[in-house]
């Protein structure tokens, strides 16, 4: 009898178990489909006025009544740079609203009073407010240049005698880090070069750059720009490596890798690239190499940009900015 | 010391079917076995539409003569080669053109020294309710035999077998092991079919396969363990993305009789695992079950009770149990477009009952689309997964007189909510009763048989100032009656209607079943079919059938064309 009652009891137990409800639903949420639309937390900002260079950050909050897709867009008034911040909730916080100062639409944040918008399509409802960087935020990383003390003096620059040279650092509000960037413009009916810099380990105070071994961990970034006006120009970065570290680059010897480009967008767009990714160029196409094949960043003893142009397609214009290389990933502007 | 002997199974318990049509043909080495119909339709549409339809021509005729020829050989003792074609020709087909053959079924089947029975080529197979189970198709239960002749036809052509089977191409074996002391028997039984081919290029080899090992203790008790699969082959394709989907149940069954009373206990449960390697967007689920229940039965009075308890995970997936017959998804062939702006005419009961093209006979991965109106509470059968609950029923069979009753009460609600946690309930009430006499009168010795049934479906959840409540309710009504005016000849008529009206908020699933949005839907509505007709019967084995009837099907909310068909049906089959 003792067996019997235990395994009724037993039985017992495991229906009861079996019959309870899960806590969790599938699908979306019926509220969020047909409920109506409120704050119940107004949108506020954690930090108005935010030193990005001291590692600070700024988050959003806010409550709603029921999950929606919500955008956070921050302008910088002077900059124009553009921050995006998106997601599907109920409610803002540091979880899913905080901006550590990086940029979505160059150029990058500056020094500058922002103004923040809070849009909430499905609600039709936008909540605007501002606040202050005091302060932009300060990449990790081996600068090549930013500009904004101009030009290293150990670079090398070559530019062609053609009609309308314009080389050099320019002063604008315009620039996509800072105010400064290098400018790049002219015609040259009879090569393809319109001007170059190289840029050798020496001017930064040793033969090689002081790169990481692990050419998977090393990205080459900057910030191109392209007129609206011309669609005729390349920009290519070759970066040459000491194969056999005897501090000189040996022509067809030792390795050169390349990132050609040819911009389509008009504006500032960033230009990222890992260093084992980058291929041999001959002419434009991918070739055999000419060292020893291997990504060797921390053999690499000089950078070189070149811009170029069709002899025949006439004045062509770019501009260069925050060149750096960076660790681990790709710059996070 | 010999503690078993094997033996080839008495019946075999999982490949079906096929042994209906071989009981027949005793030792033959070589014979003709098939069967013929005649069929014809002829329609005429009526739209319920404000401005006329010009566009839809009103009146189809359409109908076929076909034969199925199958020819059975027994080259040798313990081996059988079945190869059955059909010739099929439309009415209105001249002169070779709208002829058609096919290669109906085939199949090899036989012995292995007196111990393994086997089949090779076409199979029907099953094995429990939530592995490998063919369930009814909607609104057939309990339909009148005027509209059960449809159906049936349907059901021959897909190979849908009353013992619930699903037609399947592969191979099959079996044996047993007799056992002295212990337990009376085991059971071997396994299957591995053929559910979709390679293409070559991006579609992989489908196969299901399946294990049955069942224990017979004794008279008394009886125990089971079943594994299926149904798998993608690697390598068969270049696409690396394989579906995977192993399920694996238990069974256990108990009778027990105590002077006129009999007791039987039976249960099931089990896993399933359903994922897809080398697929980061296919979710990997996993979901259990339980099924339990419990009958008692008076012999005496003819009474039989029941009770049962059950819960299937939302995710328990088993392919073999929950792919439908009736492709909700597609539409049917008749009156494809009607109204003058020709839109697509949804499927109703009339199509359910003759159009072939509805219907499915390939097992499916993940949960095929249901209708609703018609089943919203088990629409893939005892399988149905987020459902847990009970029901109960009582039976009376009368020894004096040929009346069967039967009350059935099914109480469920989901395991897991659907855009809230709160939970849909819903509840069954089914009734049944059939009469059936083979001499009615003394002197007037024809046959009478009369049934009704009827099924009421409710499904609720409450609602909140956000979202609105839940109550669908189903009513479904079949009324049959077959009267033998003279011998053999008998008057046929018949009803059945679904009516339903509510609100539910239907759950929109991406291609892994997951609910992604949900959709209103209002309805209300009613389909009904009314029916009568002569039937002569030549022999058990034919009969020629002429029956008029008128569909009507009525939506209240205006959302879609109202509308009948009337239509007349010749019909004479025979089997050979």
């Amino acid at each position: 009898m003792k067996i019997t009652k235990g395994i009724i009891l037993m039985a017992g137990i495991a229906l009861f178990a079996g019959c309870k409800t899960e806590e969790e639903f599938d699908g979306p949420a019926l509220t969020d489909l047909y409920g109506s639309f409120a704050f119940i937390e107004d949108f506020d900002i954690s930090n108005r006025d935010v030193d990005f260079s001291a590692d600070e950050n700024t988050y959003f909050t806010a409550s709603f009544t029921k999950n929606v897709d919500w955008e956070i867009e921050i302008k910088g008034l002077t900059s124009g740079a553009v921050k995006t911040l998106s997601g599907f909730s109920n409610y803002l916080d540091a979880d899913n609203a905080t901006w550590n100062g990086t940029t979505t639409l160059l150029p990058m944040f500056r020094a500058e009073e922002c103004a923040v918008k809070l849009i909430i399509p499905s609600a039709a409802d936008t909540i605007h407010d501002t606040l202050t960087v005091s302060a932009g935020r300060i990449n990790e990383g081996f600068l090549l240049s930013d500009f904004e003390s101009g030009v290293n003096s150990g670079w090398v620059p070559f530019v062609q005698s053609g009609a309308n040279m314009n080389f050099g650092v320019v002063q604008s509000d315009n620039a996509s880090q800072g105010t400064r960037y290098y400018n790049m413009a002219g015609q040259v009916n009879w090569d393809w070069l319109i001007g170059m810099v190289d840029m050798p380990g020496s001017a930064y105070g040793d033969v090689h750059f002081p790169l990481a071994e692990n050419a998977d961990n090393v990205y080459f970034n900057t910030f191109i720009w392209k007129p609206e006006d011309y669609n005729n120009g390349l920009l290519l970065f070759q970066f040459r490596e000491d194969d056999n570290e005897d501090g000189v680059y040996s022509t067809g010897t030792e390795d050169m890798y390349s990132i050609q480009i040819a911009a389509t967008t008009a504006g500032w767009q960033q230009i990222s690239s890992k260093y084992s990714a980058l291929p041999t160029l001959v002419n434009g196409s991918p070739a055999a190499a000419f060292g020893n094949g291997l990504h060797e960043p921390n053999k690499l003893i000089q950078v070189s940009v070149l811009f170029l142009a069709n002899p025949s397609s006439g004045f062509s214009e770019t501009r260069l900015d925050y060149m750096i290389f960076t660790e681990g990933a790709a710059l996070n502007p | 010391m010999n503690t078993f002997l094997i033996k080839v199974l008495a019946s075999a318990a999982c490949f079906v079917g096929v042994q209906q049509m071989q009981a027949q043909q005793a030792e033959k080495k070589f014979s003709i076995n098939g069967a013929a119909r005649g069929l014809f339709y002829g329609d005429n549409l009526d739209q319920d539409v404000a401005v006329e339809d010009s566009i839809t021509i009103p009146k189809l005729n359409s109908g076929h003569v076909l034969v199925d020829l199958g020819m059975n050989i027994r080259p040798v003792k313990n081996m059988e080669i079945q190869a059955m074609i059909r010739v099929r020709n439309d009415y209105g087909g001249f002169w070779g053109s709208g002829v058609t053959f096919d290669i109906r079924q085939m199949f090899i089947k036989g012995v292995i020294g007196n111990i393994v029975r086997y089949q090779l080529g076409d199979i029907n197979y099953k094995m429990t309710r939530y592995t490998m189970w063919n369930y009814n198709q909607e609104l057939s239960m309990g339909s009148p035999a005027v509209f059960a002749q449809q159906n049936d036809l349907l059901n021959y052509d897909h190979f849908y077998y009353k013992d619930n089977s699903w037609r399947q191409q592969g191979g099959a074996a079996e044996f047993a092991l007799v056992f002295k002391n212990v337990i009376d028997e085991m059971q071997f039984h396994a299957v591995t079919t053929r559910v979709k081919a390679s293409d070559n290029s991006s579609v992989n080899d489908r196969l299901f396969s399946g294990i049955n090992i069942q224990l017979v203790q004794s008279k008394y008790a009886q125990f089971g363990m079943n594994f299926v699969s149904l798998y993608d082959v690697e390598g068969t394709s270049k696409n690396d993305a394989l579906y995977r989907n192993p399920v694996l149940t238990g069974t256990a069954a108990f009778n027990y009789g105590f002077k006129n009373l009999l007791f039987a206990a039976d249960a099931e449960f089990g896993r399933s695992k359903t994922l897809y390697e080398n697929n980061e967007d296919a979710p990997e689920e996993e979901g259990s079950f339980f099924d339990a229940g419990i009958k008692a039965n008076h012999k005496k009075f003819g009474i039989t009770i029941g009770a049962k308890v059950k819960r299937v995970d939302p995710d328990f997936n088993s392919p073999g149990a929950q792919t439908k017959r009736i492709d909700f998804s597609s539409f049917p062939t008749s009156y494809q477009r009607i109204t003058n702006e020709q839109v697509l005419r949804g499927m109703s009961m009339i199509d359910l009952m003759r159009e072939t093209s509805l219907y499915n006979m390939q097992l499916q991965a993940y949960l095929m689309d249901f209708n609703p109106n018609y089943d919203n509470i088990t629409p893939y059968g005892d399988a149905t997964p987020n459902r847990m609950g009970s029901s109960f029923s009582a039976e009376w069979q009368s020894a004096k007189i040929p009346v069967k009753v039967k009350l059935e009460q099914t109480m469920l609600t989901e395991v897991r909510g659907q855009g809230t946690t709160e939970v849909k309930n819903f509840d069954r009430t089914y009734f049944e009763a059939n009469y059936e006499k083979k001499e009615f009168l003394p002197n007037w010795k024809n046959r009478v048989a009369v049934g009704v049934s009827y099924r009421m479906d409710k499904t609720a959840r409450p609602g909140t100032d956000f979202y609105q409540d839940v109550n669908l309710e189903t009513n479904v009504l079949n009324a049959g009656l077959e009267v033998e005016v003279i011998k053999n000849l008998d008057i046929m008529l018949g009803i059945q209607s679904v009516e339903y009206s509510g609100f539910d908020f239907r759950a929109r699933v991406d291609e892994y079943s997951n609910v992604f949005n949900f959709e209103e839907m209002e309805v209300d509505g009613k389909e009904s079919m009314l029916a009568g007709g002569l039937r002569y019967r030549f022999s058990e084995k034919s009969f020629l059938s002429a029956q008029m009837s008128k569909f009507e099907r009525n939506d209240y909310t205006e959302n879609t064309t109202s509308y009948s068909i009337n239509q007349i049906m010749l019909l004479y089959q025979m089997t050979f």
